[in-house]
């Protein structure tokens, strides 16, 4: 019997809870940069599930990797813009689909991909999440409107610099794998 | 392993075993006596100053004008918890270094030496202002009291010094790494790792705090935002108060049980405890400011959490010294359900005061999960209570695990070694302690339940029936604070005879081994790079929130103020 998937499913169920949702939205930071990624996680965990039941699929459609990174980027950049967070908030149907997207076509394709990709990919999807993530908090923190109907000014600055942070740790990342070879040391 | 070192110019081959048998090289030898001496030096002038505030509280002792109580305390403050702390921990883990990793790099050594030097230089520059009361605003320096610019300038020398030594550790590591592949660093390393990455990324917010003030106490900018200078600041004061534990905390897993004669604990579990005390540690800066206002309830809420988090490692840690300490008092055929304690060695004050250590850090740590608590702090916020709080921890966990570790430190740093009346000298000075710090610690919580303030000098309220209670308590905070004084005072006379006058011999660096059937370590423990970043990201949903609301709501800032 695999757990994980089962955990994961259970992730999923309890970020579902209508209280719980309704509070990770209700503070805009914790809707971007807590729910999104936890739900992300969830789909990281059902993963293997999907993985045993399709293992075709995975080997025919993400060969070496790439769609599935691709997939995972185009989500996460459609989920990044403000304009779909407001949308989720008011439209039934958006939310289902953030509900969807994040876990299945974000969580679980990254997994899969995550093994078969050569370090020139891994290193490419972290430099271009903090190039996208520095831009994106430069747009929240210095836009002078407000960008979400539901969220106030403060709340967009507040996540600008929740972008700001997230990039600096992996700039971190970035000059740690740099300068540290880990294949010299194995 | 073999590891070949460059020593300056002529190349000197350190095996391992080699510097097992010989002992640490004459050199890094030098570095870790100096750093000791200061430390010790800090503790003497910072003992004096302690019981010259106990007795002042007790209403003993009156201030002569030219000495002001709260130059006393900001003196007291600095050197016991910047410069004992910091001088003992670089000392201890430099020499830790050198002999796990078969010596220092030439250049390593070097870097420790200037980082020496740049942080009694800050010292130095930090100490003049306070001599001239121009610098009375206690270790923490909240503005809007501001100190004289020099102050501050030396904090930014002391800074720097301490990190050109976490980066001489992190290429010390490196390089070991380098010259043995698929090898894990090992253990006592590992830990010096975790607390050189800790110096650095807790020390990065202080630094960013001092470069706004120093300005302000210009006057170059006329106000300053008292709450993110106060928020800068704990995240890096709640830090260094955990870097000390940590340190104390490496003696425990990893020289205790060899001391007493047994194996280590679990290494995997060992490297995740240092992990995760690595990573949690910064965002408890905010129970410090559980009464600020200015921070939402909320937010107040989540940091609970997330200084309770800590409490998790330290509880494993507890688990993990009481089950080496009955199993190896069982090898050695102890028996019973509790029997089994009479076969450790008490009389061996490099057991004895780690241990009373360890077993202080029991009341201690409750006090502190008591204290993190919303309602509870509201009690004993700025009360005496929370003096007696960190002399608990700090005086007696922290620094009585930094009194045993010298008994066999500094013996085999100088080639010497210990006599069984410096043994003596040492279980007489770890009883006195223990008593001293029971009964000042003791009557600074219970003082502090009745309403006590903390750095307070001497007061009477006009005779208000209240204040006029406490003094029974102030007088055996005063009798703590002398027993505490003889304590200092053996301890820095065993110190120096042990790094001068001890006979000459060789002096083993007590590291346990793990159990013999353990499972090999995995390598993800290794990987440092991911620590860190977990660290920012766990900093940045701490911290992200609040530091907006302050600035962007920001007051209107405050213009300094000299409040002595
Ligand atoms: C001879 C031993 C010691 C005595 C008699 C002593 C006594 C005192 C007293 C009376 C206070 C002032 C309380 C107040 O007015 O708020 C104080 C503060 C303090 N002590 Fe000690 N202490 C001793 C050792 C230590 C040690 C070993 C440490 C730490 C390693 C330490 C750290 C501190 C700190 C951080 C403060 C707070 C300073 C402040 O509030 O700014 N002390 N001590
Ligand atoms: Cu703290």
């Amino acid at each position: 019997m695999m757990k994980s998937p089962v955990y994961g499913l259970l992730l999923l169920f309890a970020l579902m809870l209508p209280p719980v949702a309704n509070l990770l939205e209700s503070i805009m930071i914790t809707h971007m940069h807590m729910q999104m990624p936890l739900l992300i996680i969830s789909g990281l965990f059902m993963a293997k599930f999907f993985q045993h039941r399709f293992p075709e699929f995975f080997s025919k459609w993400n060969e070496n990797g790439v769609p599935g990174l691709l997939l995972f980027s185009i989500i996460m950049v459609y989920w990044s813009l403000p304009r779909t967070m407001d949308e989720a908030l008011t439209l039934t149907s958006v939310e289902i689909f953030k509900f969807i997207s994040l876990p299945f076509l974000a969580g679980v394709p990254l997994r899969d991909s995550w093994p078969k990709l050569s370090s020139f990919w891994k290193h490419a999807l972290i430099i271009f999440f903090t190039i996208l993530f520095l831009a994106l908090g430069w747009l929240y923190i210095w836009s002078p409107v407000q960008l979400c109907n539901n969220y106030l000014i403060i709340e967009q600055i507040t996540l600008g610099w929740g972008f700001i942070s997230t990039a600096f740790a992996m700039v971190v990342y970035l000059i740690y794998s740099y300068f540290v070879d880990l294949s010299k040391y194995e | 392993m073999e590891t070949v070192i460059k020593q300056s110019g002529k190349t000197q081959v350190f095996k391992d075993k080699a510097n097992k048998v010989m002992g640490i090289s004459l050199e890094d030898g030098k570095l870790t006596k100096s750093y000791l001496s200061v430390a010790f030096l800090a503790i003497l002038l910072g003992g004096i100053l302690g019981l010259v505030q106990g007795l002042n509280r007790a209403g003993m002792l009156e201030l002569p004008a030219w000495l002001n109580y709260y130059q006393v305390l900001t003196a007291h403050g600095l050197l016991l918890v910047v410069v004992l702390s910091a001088f003992f921990t670089i000392g201890y883990f430099y020499a830790g270094l050198s002999h796990t990793l078969g010596g220092l790099l030439p250049k390593v050594r070097k870097m420790a030496w200037i980082g020496f030097w740049m942080k009694i230089f800050g010292f130095v520059l930090a100490v003049i202002p306070i001599l001239m009361n121009e610098a009375s605003v206690m270790y923490t320096f909240y503005p809007p009291m501001a100190a004289s610019p020099i102050f501050y300038i030396g904090l930014v020398f002391i800074v720097l010094g301490v990190w050109m030594c976490a980066f001489g550790a992190f290429i010390n590591v490196a390089s070991w790494r380098k010259r043995n592949p698929g090898k894990h660093v090992p253990i006592l390393s590992f830990f010096a790792t975790g607390v050189f990455v800790l110096l650095f990324f807790g020390s990065l917010p202080v630094a960013i705090e001092v470069f706004t003030i120093i300005p302000w106490a210009f006057g170059w900018v006329e106000t300053i935002n008292v709450m993110v200078a106060r928020t800068l600041f704990w995240a890096f004061g709640h830090t260094l108060v955990n870097i000390w534990y940590l340190t104390a905390v490496s003696a425990w897993y990893v020289i205790v049980p060899k001391v007493i004669g047994g194996r280590r604990w679990n290494d995997l579990l060992t490297r995740i405890v240092v992990i995760a005390l690595v990573i949690m540690n910064i965002t408890g800066g905010f129970h410090h400011q559980i009464i600020d206002p200015g921070i939402s309830e909320p937010v107040k809420y989540m940091h609970v959490f997330m200084s309770l988090a800590i409490g998790f490692p330290s509880l494993m840690t507890a688990y993990a010294m009481f089950a080496v300490f009955e199993r190896t008092a069982r090898r050695k055929g102890g028996k019973g359900l509790v029997g089994w304690y009479k076969k450790l060695p008490w009389g061996d004050v490099r057991f004895l005061a780690p241990f009373i250590a360890m077993a202080a850090f029991i009341p201690a740590g409750a006090g502190g999960i008591a204290q993190t608590t919303n309602q509870l702090n509201q009690v004993v916020h700025n009360t005496m209570w929370v003096v007696g709080h960190f002399h608990l921890t700090l005086g007696m966990s922290v620094v009585m695990t930094f009194f045993g570790l010298i008994y066999w430190l500094i013996p085999y740093v100088s080639k010497r070694v210990l006599t069984p009346q410096i043994n003596k000298l040492g279980v007489i000075q770890t009883i006195i302690w223990t008593i001293g710090m029971i009964i000042m610690s003791g009557a600074m919580h219970w003082v502090g339940l009745l309403g006590s303030p903390r750095r307070t000098s001497y007061s009477t309220y006009f005779d208000n029936a209240t204040a006029l209670s406490w003094d029974p308590y102030l007088f055996f905070l005063a009798i703590g604070g002398t027993l505490l004084m003889i304590g200092v005072l053996m301890q820095v006379y065993a110190v120096f005879y042990l790094m001068f006058f001890a006979p000459k011999g060789n002096t083993e660096f007590p590291i346990a081994e793990v159990e013999e059937d353990e499972a090999p370590t995995p390598r993800w423990t290794e990987r440092w790079g991911l620590w860190v970043v977990c660290m920012i990201v766990l900093v940045g949903m701490a911290y992200v929130i609040p530091l907006v609301d302050f600035m962007v709501n920001a007051p209107p800032g405050s213009p300094p103020f000299k409040t002595w």
